[in-house]
């Protein structure tokens, strides 16, 4: 599903440049639940900017889902994110004057599904996460946890090849970080692709494999047994 | 293009902000109020000086005679030149096609008397086509007629403040008057509603007057209308050349307006049109400026909308936002925007000028008003504008990087 050979990003800090990810060579196959950790500064963000299209490496190969990833303009790099990835961010990032089901729709927008399908849509996603009787709900109405299962929901409904989570626990306690685990788990179940960023190690084993950051190079990569979230919800 | 969702979230920006959508919208709707104000009231201007002069006929000219001031062809300066009959007859043989009515002017005075009321009064000793070239209403009787200037009959048509100073109640039509003691049979009475002062005058045939006073042909004024189908540069040329060929015929100096004058009132409304034209495109200059400081105004609200909204947009860029559906989204609301508040300052100054426009009726300045031409211009600015105004923005708004809204700081 994911392919990268050598990836290589530096970031310019005036006269001197930044070499923050120093050849990154790592492969995802269909259905895999991977962890990315690392301490601040180890450059697994930089790695899934670039995994997102949200940025630009400065040499190596990525490709996605057989699709070589390189220099895309804007516009075609939005068709791409919006037809091959979902993400789930930190703080949530629902729009806020819109409705939980509103927000569940946008990335369907933004493929040009009409109206009413894309509705409908958004709330069987809604209804995946145990959201039905909320689609109605501003944001600010919301708990974090049912704010983060929203997101998850807009991240599902536009049906992306692979789902990327930058800390999706970040902001939530951890009675609430096992539910929103126990629900990426069982979206992993399903088949889909995901990879979640974090620096917390109980997170981190819930998935089915971990890859360790230091310094811009993987340093471990290893497959685990999953601990299953449910059992703490 | 214009699907609902749009409109959703243009009306979800709006009533999230509605002080400062309101302040901003405000200025537009008050520069396009200014704007349609200024235009109407240079309108109402040239109405007034409009009305002022459609008292007499507004293709008329006088030709007067004076004494020369230049010496020429021979003769010395301070030569009295005299107009007379024949140069009527040598108008109408001259310039068959471009006379309508024409009609001479003798002016006298007389001390007129009925009973035992008198009074001092001007008369003007004209031809019948004078009423035309003068626009003279006659609300009781008749005007001269052919016959009285054959005739030479001792006939008057009086004013309407003459015939109440002579005849107080009484109706005068049939009655006879007395001017420097000589009998006239009143015909008619006429009324002036633009000029008091005319209504104090009495008109005659000028060929009664001509044998009475002197037995002669003079004339002081030749007064004509010219074909009303002429526009004004056709007008000025006939006048031109008019008086090109008096001049000749009377020896008088080309640029001598003291022995022959030849008035056009075409020159006063191109003067006037000149000016209300030149007022006119001082007008759209100020109005314009005023409403590119609302512009202006939209443009850095955007700006800052753009500003907070920018992790919104990085979100939606995340999402699968192309660029362009960025600008639409910037760029619509900005329109909406400005197109809104100009209309709501378009409706309160065309239903101002309305209300009020027609009750103003002044000497120089009468029914400030605004044409479609106006309405549909100020229309396609007001979106021209908001399309400027979102232009700087919302290119500003594509170009938000979708990374910030993954970085949480």
């Amino acid at each position: 599903m994911i392919e990268i050979k050598d990836l290589h990003k530096s970031y310019k800090m005036g006269s001197n440049s930044l070499h923050v990810l120093k050849g990154i060579n790592f492969s995802v196959e269909e259905g895999e639940l991977v962890a990315i950790m690392g301490s601040s500064g180890s450059g697994k963000s930089t790695l899934l900017n670039i995994l997102g299209m949200l940025d630009n490496s400065d040499s190596g190969e990525y490709i996605l889902d057989g699709v070589p990833i390189k220099n895309l303009n804007e516009t075609k790099a939005a068709q791409y994110r919006n037809k091959f990835l979902g993400f789930v961010f930190q703080s949530f990032n629902l729009i806020n004057y819109k409705s939980a089901l509103e927000n569940v729709a946008l990335p369907l927008y933004y493929q040009k599904v009409g109206r009413k399908e894309r509705l409908e849509k958004s709330l069987k996603y809604l209804d995946q996460v145990g959201l039905k009787e909320w689609a109605e709900h501003l944001p600010s109405e919301l708990s974090g946890g049912q704010k983060q299962r929203v997101a998850i929901a807009r991240a599902m409904a536009a049906e992306p090849k692979v789902l990327l989570a930058d800390e999706p626990t970040g902001a939530l306690d951890s009675k609430t970080s096992y539910e929103v685990m126990d629900l990426i788990q069982k979206i992993n179940d399903q088949g889909n692709t995901i990879l979640i960023v974090t620096h917390e190690p109980d997170i981190a084993d819930m998935c089915k494999r971990i890859v360790h950051l230091k310094d811009g190079v993987i340093i471990e990569d290893k497959k685990i047994k999953q601990v299953r979230a449910e059992q703490y919800v | 293009m214009f699907d609902r969702d749009i409109w959703q979230e243009i009306f979800h920006s709006i009533k999230n902000n509605k002080l400062r959508t309101f302040l901003t919208g405000f200025s537009v709707g008050w520069g396009i109020f200014i704007l349609v104000l200024l235009l109407a009231s240079v309108n109402g201007m040239q109405n007034g000086f409009t009305r002022q002069f459609s008292d007499d006929a507004t293709n008329s000219i006088f030709i007067r005679a004076g004494v020369t001031s230049v010496a020429y062809g021979g003769f010395e300066a301070g030569r009295r030149i005299q107009l007379r009959n024949s140069d009527i007859e040598y108008i109408k043989r001259s310039f068959p096609k471009d006379i309508e009515y024409i009609s001479p002017r003798i002016y006298s005075g007389v001390s007129a008397r009925y009973k035992s009321e008198t009074g001092s009064y001007n008369v003007q000793a004209v031809y019948p086509d004078h009423q035309m070239i003068e626009k003279t209403l006659v609300s009781k009787g008749r005007y001269i007629n052919e016959n009285d200037l054959r005739n030479a009959s001792k006939v008057a048509v009086i004013g309407r403040k003459v015939a109440e100073d002579l005849f107080k109640k009484e109706d005068p039509v049939g009655k006879f008057v007395e001017f420097n003691g000589l009998p006239f049979r009143v015909i008619g009475v006429f009324t002036d509603d633009g000029d008091d002062n005319a209504e104090r005058g009495v008109y005659a045939p000028s060929s009664t007057f001509q044998l009475m006073y002197g037995q002669n042909d003079e004339i002081n004024q030749i007064a004509l209308t010219y074909n009303p189908n002429y526009d004004l540069t056709e007008a000025l040329e006939f006048s031109e050349r008019l008086e090109s060929v008096f001049k000749r015929k009377f020896k008088v100096a080309p640029q001598d307006q003291g022995g022959i004058r030849v008035f056009n009132y075409a020159e006063v409304f191109e003067n006037i049109s000149n000016f209300t034209g030149g007022l006119d495109f001082a007008v759209i200059i100020v109005g314009l400026l005023i409403l590119l400081a609302g512009i202006v105004g939209i443009g850095n609200i955007m700006v800052f909308i753009i500003k907070e909204r920018t992790k919104e947009i990085g979100v939606r860029k995340a999402l699968g936002a192309e660029p362009w559906q960025i600008i639409k989204l910037v760029l619509f609301e900005s329109v909406f925007i400005t197109a809104l508040s100009g209309f709501i300052g378009l409706a309160i100054a065309t239903g101002l000028l309305s209300l009020i426009g027609p009750n103003i009726q002044t000497d120089a300045f009468a029914n400030p008003s605004v044409g479609m031409s106006i309405v549909v211009t100020a229309t396609v600015i007001l979106v021209v504008a908001g399309v400027l105004a979102g232009l700087i923005p919302a290119m500003k708004a594509a170009k938000v990087r979708p990374i910030v809204a993954l970085s949480d700081k």
